[in-house]
């Protein structure tokens, strides 16, 4: 037993961190363009394998396991990384033709998020995205949306640009059944909220310890040092339950999806309260658009009701049970 | 103890209501900018001239001199109206500059400035905070130095709301080189279209630019303009910080309420995720109840702390109270309304009058920072209020 990266591990995520940091910066969205994965982005990751992580050898990817994956995408989160990102990497799992798969592993064909909106459907992501992909605990499918009708929504996120679908679905170009591809989604997104709420933590830290008044560190008043010590305890908690749901959902445990839940549920708090308190300890600067502070606290709105949003989490919660 | 209106009182509410019911613009205010400015302007113009400007000042400087309890109403009536927001370009200058003015300017200023500030033609920005002094205001930095019958200032200033669209300013700077913190500074009537100012805008994270960095190289303001005395400007800037703690948020208070229903009509009409309607869900109407209590007691202690003021002639310590409840449940209203609404809630473009909720989600913040952190507020309460030791 050992709850946290190790080996080979550390190395994939320090990879990832060190290969994002220099593709994909936060500081790409106080640009005009910077939101979404476009396509030079997006044929970057693909050169690199990041959206051949978790996939099985014999088809194309790296064989590796949901520990990989959480790794990886803490680090996206971190970037205030687009929700294509996750899109592309969990069609991989979908896409049931070779050369359709690997179009989307290279990152040539661009992959946007379907979600539920009302009767209709909501797409995030890349408007140059050739599909889109839907998922729910019971299938997961990929759709064409090169010919549909979706005219742009104003984004609070300036990550992910938001599209709502004019009239029915078209019929999937592939799909799979099962919870699998949920499972991976509901992982990654929980892990970028957890990379969320750490970039917050550690963004707070670094001001408290430099800005000063009334002749002190703002980091010197328990006003300040107090609400850090609780950014750091949901940061934490998130973080352990991650690894744990992580580890679980690798070693095929039956209760996976309890700690799963527990998981993704953790992350939505942390990442959003910690994105609240680190704008509230910056003071004025804060709020400016030029921070990145806002930046984690929009994103984390969007990726909070990814995979699992609070109302159904706890739903399925207060019913489950641990195996061990 | 009662809840009695004077006849006085009666007779004023109906006098405003039937004023307001006519006179409140049709046209919605713009969002951003000069057209802004000039709406405003062209509001309170109006006011003006059919005699209700100046609600919280006195009859002799050209205000209504009305009591707290009819400042309630006047605000009350406002709401009903729905009039446009009282928080807008003229702010400044009807809730803290003018009252400045009235407190601690010479005749000469008061004869100029109060008029121009009553019939809207003068607007007015507040320059007290620098990048490095926010909280810690008396740390301020930027520099003034007299030469003959002028003060020559040098700096910079921070977070200048609306500088671009005022007339004057509320300039608090450092005159005594060699001073320290509250000692050396002066309170000046800077006028912003004086050469040597340079006004940058700040982008917010709600998409707007009403904040500015001002930057001044060698502007010259006449000691005429001198509010107070040279190096004793922190007494004047007390007076402006207490005209803000006082009422400077009393419409946000007794608006509250309305909102809080406005929200609960609307749990009754949007379905959340699983299907229910919003208001069917225990956790949403639980906290929208609770809600609606703390709206209900934001106005008990706004009649409670102003009743007893028109008695006592003393505001008391009490405002740091009222703003940290009012952030608090202002941004409790906010982030309850975003579990309601939805993909909807996360769209936003910037405009109020589109995307209010989100709107007011995000100026959550800047409620709970601008005008004093809500730190600041509690660290406030417990010295003036409770008395507490200090650990600064
Ligand atoms: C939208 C907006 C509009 C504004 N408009 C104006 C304006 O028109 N004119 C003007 O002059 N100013 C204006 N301000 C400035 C505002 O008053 C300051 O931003 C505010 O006082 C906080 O100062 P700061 O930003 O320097 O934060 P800091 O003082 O650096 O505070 C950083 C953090 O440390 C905390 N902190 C600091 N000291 C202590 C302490 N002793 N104990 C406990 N906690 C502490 C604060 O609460 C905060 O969380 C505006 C600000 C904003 C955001």
């Amino acid at each position: 037993m050992f709850l946290a990266p190790d080996g080979d591990e550390v190395a994939i995520a320090s990879a990832a961190a060190e290969f994002l940091a220099d593709a994909m910066p936060i500081d790409r969205l106080h640009g005009a363009d910077g939101g979404d994965m476009g396509a030079p982005l997006r044929q970057s990751l693909g050169e690199m394998g990041w959206f051949a992580l978790a996939l099985p050898e014999n088809q194309g990817g790296s064989g590796l396991s949901a520990v990989e994956h959480v790794l990886f995408f803490r680090e996206v989160g971190r970037q205030c990384g687009p929700v294509d990102v996750l899109a592309q990497s969990l069609a991989a799992m979908v896409a049931t033709d070779d050369t359709m798969r690997a179009a989307i592993l290279s990152g040539e064909a661009g992959v946007a998020l379907a979600v539920n909106d009302g009767a209709g459907l909501r797409l995030l992501g890349s408007p140059d995205a050739t599909y889109a992909l839907h998922v729910s605990r019971e299938q997961a499918r990929l759709l064409s949306i090169t010919d549909i009708v979706a005219p742009a929504r104003p984004a609070l996120d300036p990550a992910t640009s938001m599209r709502v679908a004019e009239g029915a679905a078209q019929a999937p170009v592939a799909e799979t059944t099962g919870e699998h591809v949920w499972r991976m989604g509901e992982l990654g997104a929980a892990a970028m909220l957890v990379g969320i709420a750490e970039a917050a933590l550690d963004l707070i830290v670094d001001y408290a310890k430099v800005r000063e008044t009334f002749g002190r560190k703002i980091g010197a008043y328990q006003a300040v040092r107090h609400p850090c010590a609780d950014m750091a305890l949901r940061a934490e908690a998130a973080r352990c339950q991650l690894w744990y749901a992580a580890a679980a959902i690798k070693e095929e445990r039956g209760d996976a999806a309890v700690h799963l839940d527990a998981a993704k549920h953790l992350a939505n708090q942390a990442a959003i309260a910690n994105a609240d308190t680190n704008i509230q300890l910056h003071g004025g600067i804060g709020v400016t658009d030029e921070h990145h502070a806002h930046l984690m606290l929009k994103h984390a709105l969007v990726l909070g009701k990814l995979f699992g949003s609070k109302r159904t989490l706890l739903g399925r919660l207060v019913n489950s049970k641990v195996e061990d | 103890m009662d809840l009695q209106y004077s006849d006085a009182d009666r007779a004023f509410r109906e006098r405003a209501r039937s004023w307001l019911a006519t006179a409140v613009p049709r046209e919605p205010r713009p969002a951003h900018g000069a057209a802004a400015a000039q709406f405003d302007r062209d509001w309170q113009r109006k006011q003006y001239e059919h005699g209700w400007a100046g609600v919280a000042w006195p009859k002799e400087f050209g205000g209504l001199g009305l009591t707290g309890l009819q400042q309630v109403i006047w605000y009350e009536e406002l709401a009903r109206a729905r009039a446009p927001h009282y928080i807008n370009t003229t702010y400044i200058a009807l809730m803290h500059a003018g009252p400045t003015l009235i407190a601690r300017g010479t005749e000469e200023q008061k004869a100029f400035h109060l008029p121009k500030i009553l019939s809207g033609e003068a607007l007015w920005c507040q320059g007290f905070s620098e990048p490095n002094a926010g909280s810690d205001l008396a740390s301020l930095k930027t520099r003034g130095r007299v030469e003959g019958d002028a003060i020559f200032v040098n700096g910079s200033k921070m977070w200048t709301t609306d500088a671009k669209y005022a007339d004057y300013q509320e300039l608090l700077i450092r005159t005594d080189p060699a001073s320290e913190r509250h000692k050396g500074l002066t309170w000046l009537i800077g006028d912003m279209k004086a050469p040597g100012i340079d006004i940058k805008p700040i982008r917010t994270m709600l998409q707007d630019e009403h904040v500015n960095l001002v930057f001044y190289d060698e502007v010259r303001i006449p000691l005429a303009d001198v509010v107070g005395e040279v190096n004793k400007g922190w007494s004047t800037a007390l007076s402006t910080l207490s005209f803000e703690r006082g009422l400077g948020f009393i419409g946000d208070q007794l608006d509250l309420y309305e909102r809080v229903c406005r929200a609960i009509d609307l749990a009754g009409k949007v379905r959340l995720e699983t299907g229910k309607l919003a208001i069917e869900d225990d956790g949403i109407a639980q906290k929208l109840a609770s809600l609606k209590a703390d709206a209900l007691a934001i106005r008990s202690m706004t009649l409670a702390h102003i009743t007893e003021s028109d008695r006592t002639g003393d505001p008391g310590p009490k405002g740091s109270l009222m703003k940290l409840i009012v952030t608090a449940t202002h941004k409790g209203l906010s982030e309850t309304v975003g579990e309601m609404l939805g993909w909807d809630f996360l769209e936003f473009d910037g405009d109020r009058s589109t995307h209010p909720w989100t709107y007011d989600y995000l100026w959550s913040w800047v409620f709970t920072i601008s005008g004093g952190t809500s730190e600041i507020q509690r660290e406030i309460t417990a010295d003036r209020l409770l008395e507490l030791p200090r650990a600064r």
